[in-house]
């Protein structure tokens, strides 16, 4: 049990949820190129099987967190996320993927964009023949 | 181990495998950026059996590319995150 534990304490470095997000969007950057991360979320109590049974038994409350664990296949890193902090935390964990998960695809834009691009270069004679008349005027 | 194509399909079974075995079920998102491919997968480990021969686990999957989709996620990410993060007593919401 204990060299199990001690396995998966090493195997995920346990971090603050701040410096968790730091890495993860480090992450991200290396594996622009090639190579996928993986992101886990799972309910957890931090405690074990036994440890919980026990505390059961004895009438105590078993504090539940969020568990985050992250690994672009070569580094790993994990965070605990309590109820009191996981809403400050899934708000920048989403302003991180915002901003990093740009290669899919976005629906008919692009056709848009061109659109808008070429009738702008198409208006931008006429808003100097506008401003003009403004300063004539 | 089958991709549902319908989202709120998607949503819809993986809280109702999360409701059903809190303490066993993940939630992992995989992301990758060169091929612009994003899964998400929801699984308890649970074995069913299919055959006497074949045995398969109880897995929620779903695939795309579309950046749409990535806001859907950011929902669904919270759904667990609140889920995951407060406890049998926050599961009514």
């Amino acid at each position: 049990m204990v060299i199990s534990q001690l396995s998966v304490n090493v195997d995920y470095v346990r971090l603050q949820p701040d410096p968790f997000l730091n890495e993860l969007t480090s992450m991200f950057e290396r594996t622009t190129e090639k190579g996928s991360v993986w992101v886990t979320l799972k309910h957890s109590s931090n405690k074990s099987k036994v440890q919980r049974n026990k505390m059961k038994t004895a009438g105590e409350k078993v504090e539940y967190r969020c568990l985050i664990r992250a690994t672009d296949g070569k580094k790993t890193i994990s965070t605990l996320v309590g109820p009191k902090d996981h809403q400050r935390f899934q708000s920048s964990y989403a302003t991180i993927l915002k901003a990093r998960m740009t290669a899919l695809k976005k629906r008919e834009r692009k056709d848009k964009r061109k659109a808008t691009d070429s009738s702008d270069k198409k208006q931008v004679p006429k808003k100097r023949s506008s401003a003009a008349k403004k300063i004539s005027n | 181990m089958v991709y549902i194509a319908a989202w709120d399909d998607f949503v819809e079974k993986s809280v109702q495998l999360f409701r059903a075995d809190p303490e066993k079920t993940r939630y992992a998102m995989k992301y990758r950026h060169c091929d612009g491919k994003l899964v998400l997968k929801v699984t308890d480990d649970k074995e069913v059996k299919l055959l006497w021969f074949l045995i398969s686990y109880q897995c929620i999957k779903f695939k795309t590319d579309q950046a749409q989709d990535a806001k859907k996620m950011e929902k669904f990410n919270n759904i667990f995150f609140t889920l995951m993060a407060r406890g049998p007593e926050g599961f009514f919401f």
